[in-house]
């Protein structure tokens, strides 16, 4: 029978292919036990496949906690996290711009593999739910086929970059970024230097520091697009930031480079990358972010930290070849850019244009929001939608952090006939980024940490005020409402005007499902400013809650006065007062609804919250990079039952080498992909030095990968491969035993 | 053409528009957790009423999920064989049918007279684009032995047709039963007859 690999064969590229056949190798080993579970967890969450509720096989039913059988059974995809039970899969797209053939083979995976439905996150990527471990790598080939990847979506390493979605088409930014995101994605992606932090590292770009859409002052590495004039020319690069981000504790970034120029960008984020792996926190995953290095260290130790490791950054041709590249980026519009005349206009436009068109910088031309409820839409949206991008934009399709889909590159002309066409497929509410568009998390819905129902109550929020949005004064319709199901902030409460994040508190022997209300946090300035957690109130008292900011902000602000100045002045005091009465707990008896929460009609409880996996595991390099040793190791194995025995050969080979390399950059990380640099550096450092002799056989194991290296034999039959995967097997074995012997016991 | 496909849905729809909003499903659906109603390992429901004609409200379970479903503006029963489907088509068929059937008839139980099925008609849809592709000729290929396995299946002659026309959706085929109106206990009686027989 047919299969997708063979199938799409010619269609991926090569180096994307032997990935995603090295991970299904590791699920295959894992299932027979070969593959330790923390290190299958960390490759697998780096391939961005995720655990999701209810995946260690517990669920409160609202009556009790059942055991949930998997048939599976015992058989573990990581730490806790049962391998028959769904998951998650993050799929990346750079800086949130896709083609419309992308969004087919994305809608297409969406009702093959998960249950229909395709959610954008806040960080511009897609994330399918409910899909079976078993699927992901058909899943990643099928997409690998049309460009796109989910190499390092999750676990402990460079996320999905992200950028403006105006980009290229904005009026006041310096230039556009997005080919330099595209570029740094390209760069970082996969890159040795990459691979060993104690923690996720967040990219993002901006065009200009005044609005809100790159938000660099929350991420790990924030660049913000700046010209100077050096000799007489504009010379373009970055203000480089680092160090900020979300979470329970928040940060603002810190200036590290006031100008990075093109040249710079690059290298200077590998040595950004390389202080980070080596100094960085791996022990304790609630310290291990770059921002509390950057604390730790103070910005200027760790300023200068970077500019030694730049020094030592071996030389790199791709860290300037992607500037002669830039202009090869270029936006193709489907038709000429073209004034509205003045033909009749459908019902509704003009509320829609107000909210959800953008005039582009670039005459003729605008950008388009389309309010995307919960960031959620429908494969057979997804065709559709890709029907539309063809007639009208092209591949001008982008993802916002804010959960909408945005069409690029809409000629003004058309304006009304895509207004139609979006109205037709459910995609034509008005209100993008207004107080209705909400920004929410996954929360208890399939985050297994979260602790109450984002999804539900932005649902609940959005019915309820969209019936009135109509009535609501501009100041309050331009309000931004950001929802966590936690104190994680993967909604990104911090940075909205108003904020929610999920916890609970104990009335009488119930908890109740509360959200803490967040003020005053900033969306402009690049996330200029982090809310004020005021205070908790019952799940079902927040839309009462809402309510009463919003009327007294329009009864006591001043003229032009903004949310953020008026919650600074009102005061922390006078808001919990005002809060007061809604954070008074009923008992059980007295309003049993306040025990359930949004969506749900369980009796609310947290019993069945999982372990997170946001951090990834944290295992050493060593054993991320001999676990891939491991399975091409055992693709060796397959070949020689296939009774290929040269490619048995060929793997086994490689499998010596990449355990070769696993030891070696542990003590050398620039060691390269060369198998002479890796075999010469191998011998050196453990042979010579008697590092890598077993106890009995001394370096009889080593000789084995010595004796491969020198060649192959002229003729490969089944007993020579037979022969050279028991020695490579070896040949790991006794790497395994010397880096413990060596760098001391491995964490995991 | 006779393969089995990776997922198997089965939708049974509404006669009419119920009283009943698709929000008033997710405590059904929490409910029959509890109760464990419908066959199955299930666990959890999730709720896309806010998309439009997307898959409503739906009961996940690890072999199949049950999808109370807004799609193609036609309100019914979705039922979605993820796994474990039988070898046979015939098989895989008659074991979705019987599955979706004691769903929506569940389903009709908790609204009597306002939750009404149509049994005489389904939508089949395979879940499956490398042995599925939409297109006529998979279509032709694969009607004279789906005519025969549903007409079994109805107990009368059916008619079949291609749900969508576009390439890139699911392989999707309705199917109707000829002048006869079908009731819930003839067909499940006839599936579990069938069932007998294979
Ligand atoms: C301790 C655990 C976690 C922490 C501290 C954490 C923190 C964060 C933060 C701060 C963001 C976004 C803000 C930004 O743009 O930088 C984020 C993004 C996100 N998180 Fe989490 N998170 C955790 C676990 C999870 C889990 C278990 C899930 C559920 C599967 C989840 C789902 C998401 C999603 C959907 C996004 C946007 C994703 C993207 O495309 O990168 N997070 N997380
Ligand atoms: S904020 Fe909490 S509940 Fe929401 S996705 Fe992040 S970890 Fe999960």
């Amino acid at each position: 029978m047919t299969t997708w690999k063979e199938m799409l064969k010619d269609d991926i590229p090569a180096e994307m292919g032997k990935l995603i056949d090295t991970y299904e190798a590791q699920m295959e080993l894992r299932k027979q036990g070969k593959l330790d579970e923390k290190v299958f967890a960390e490759a697998r969450l780096r391939k961005g496949v995720y655990g999701q509720r209810y995946d260690n096989g517990q669920r409160h039913d609202g009556v009790r906690t059942r055991d949930l059988a998997y048939p599976s059974g015992e058989v573990v995809k990581g730490p806790d996290t049962l391998w028959d039970a769904p998951g998650m899969q993050r799929i990346k797209i750079p800086y949130g711009g896709l083609t419309a053939e992308q969004l087919e083979v994305l809608s297409e995976l969406a009702d093959e593999y998960s249950d229909g439905i395709l959610h954008i996150t806040t960080r511009q990527d897609i994330q399918l739910h409910y899909v079976h471990i078993d699927d992901t790598p058909d899943l990643m080939r099928r997409l690998a086929a049309v460009g796109i990847t989910t190499q390092e979506a999750c676990g402990n390493s460079v996320r999905n970059i992200t950028a403006c979605t105006l980009a290229g088409v904005c009026h006041d930014e310096v230039f556009d970024v997005s080919p330099y995101a595209d570029a740094m994605t390209h760069f970082l992606l996969n890159h040795d230097d990459v691979q060993d932090f104690g923690r996720k590292f967040k990219v993002a770009f901006s065009g200009c520091a005044g609005h809100a859409c790159g938000l660099v002052k929350m991420h790990d590495l924030g660049l913000l697009a700046q010209t100077r004039e050096i000799d007489g020319e504009t010379v373009r690069g970055f203000t480089v930031y680092v160090g900020g981000g979300l979470g329970t504790v928040p940060h603002q970034a810190k200036v590290l480079a006031e100008f990075a120029t093109e040249e710079e960008l690059l290298p200077l984020t590998q040595a950004v990358a390389r202080v980070f792996a080596r100094l960085g926190e791996k022990k304790n995953r609630n310290r291990a972010r770059i921002k509390f290095l950057v604390a730790k260290l103070g910005i200027d130790e760790f300023r200068r930290e970077v500019e030694e490791e730049l020094k030592i950054v071996p030389h790199d041709a791709r860290h300037t070849a992607y500037i002669n590249a830039l202009s090869d980026f270029s936006y193709k519009p489907a038709k000429a850019g073209m004034a509205l005349n003045g033909a009749p206009l459908p019902d509704g436009f003009e509320d829609w244009y107000r909210s959800n068109v953008y005039r582009q910088v670039q005459p003729g031309y605008s950008t388009i929001t389309l309010n995307t409820p919960l960031g959620d839409f429908t494969a057979q949206q997804g065709f559709l939608l890709a029907d539309i991008a063809r007639r009208y934009v092209g591949d001008n399709i982008r993802f916002s952090v804010e959960q909408n889909v945005v069409l690029r590159w809409v000629a003004d002309a058309d304006l009304p006939a895509i207004y139609h066409d979006l109205c037709e497929i459910g995609l034509g509410d008005p209100n993008a980024g207004t107080i209705v568009d909400i920004t929410t998390c996954p929360g208890t819905d399939t985050c297994k940490l979260g602790i109450a129902s984002s999804r539900g109550l932005t649902a609940e929020l959005r019915t309820r005020l969209i019936e009135k949005i109509n009535l609501l004064p501009d100041a309050v319709r331009e309000l931004k409402i950001k929802v966590s199901g936690c104190f994680n902030s993967c909604g990104q409460h911090h940075v909205a005007d108003i904020g929610f994040f999920g916890n609970s508190r104990r009335s009488g022997n119930h908890k109740m499902p509360h959200f803490q209300v967040v003020l005053g946090g900033q969306w402009r300035q690049n996330a200029g400013s982090y809310g004020l957690a005021v205070g908790a109130v019952p799940a079902r008292r927040v839309p009462d809650v809402l309510e009463a900011l919003t009327e007294r902000y329009v009864a006591e602000r001043g003229e032009g006065e903004d949310f953020q100045t008026w919650v600074k002045e009102l005061g922390r005091k006078e808001i919990k007062a005002m809060l007061q009465p809604y954070m008074k707990l009923p008992s059980f008896e007295e309003a049993p609804a306040y025990f359930s929460d949004w969506g749900d009609s369980r009796v609310y409880t947290i019993d069945d919250i999982g372990v997170g996996e946001c951090a990834g595991e944290v295992v050493s390099l060593f054993s991320m990079e001999i676990s891939k040793a491991e399975s091409t190791q055992f693709e060796a194995l397959l070949a020689l039952d296939d009774g290929d025995y040269k490619l048995a050969d060929e793997q086994a080979y490689k499998a010596m080498v990449q355990a070769a390399r696993a030891l070696v950059r542990t003590k050398h990380l620039d060691v390269g992909d060369n198998y002479d640099d890796i075999v010469g550096e191998f011998r050196s450092r453990f042979y010579d030095t008697e590092l890598i002799y077993d106890r009995f056989a001394k370096g009889k194991f080593a000789r084995y990968l010595f004796k491969r290296h020198e060649g192959a034999p002229a003729r490969v039959n089944e007993d020579y491969a037979h022969q050279i995967i028991d020695e490579t097997q070896l040949f790991i074995e006794n790497v395994h035993t010397a880096e413990q012997r060596i760098n001391g016991v491995i964490v995991g | 053409m006779t393969i089995v496909p990776k997922r198997l849905g089965i939708k049974f729809s509404l006669k009419r528009q119920p009283t009943l909003e698709p929000e008033d499903i997710l405590p059904i659906f929490q409910r029959w957790i509890q109760e464990h109603r419908v066959e199955g390992m299930l666990i959890d429901v999730i709720d896309y009423k806010h998309v439009p004609e997307g898959p409503g409200i739906v009961l996940i379970a690890d072999e199949a999920d049950f999808a109370y479903d807004l799609a193609d503006g036609e309100i019914g029963l979705h039922y979605i064989r993820k796994r474990d489907l039988p070898g046979d088509l015939s098989r895989a068929l008659q074991l979705s049918f019987k599955s979706a059937l004691a769903a929506a008839r569940a389903l009709e139980a908790e609204a009597p007279g306002d939750i009404v099925f149509d049994f005489s008609a389904a939508k089949i849809s395979f879940f499956d684009r490398m042995r599925y592709r939409n297109d006529p000729a998979v279509f032709e290929n694969a009607r004279p032995a789906l005519t025969n396995l549903l007409s079994d299946i109805f107990g009368g002659t059916v008619t079949l047709a291609r749900v969508y026309d576009d390439r890139r959706a699911v392989f999707a085929v309705s199917c109707t039963v000829a002048g006869e109106n079908i009731n819930a206990d003839a067909l499940a009686a006839r599936l579990e007859e069938n069932r007998q027989s294979v």
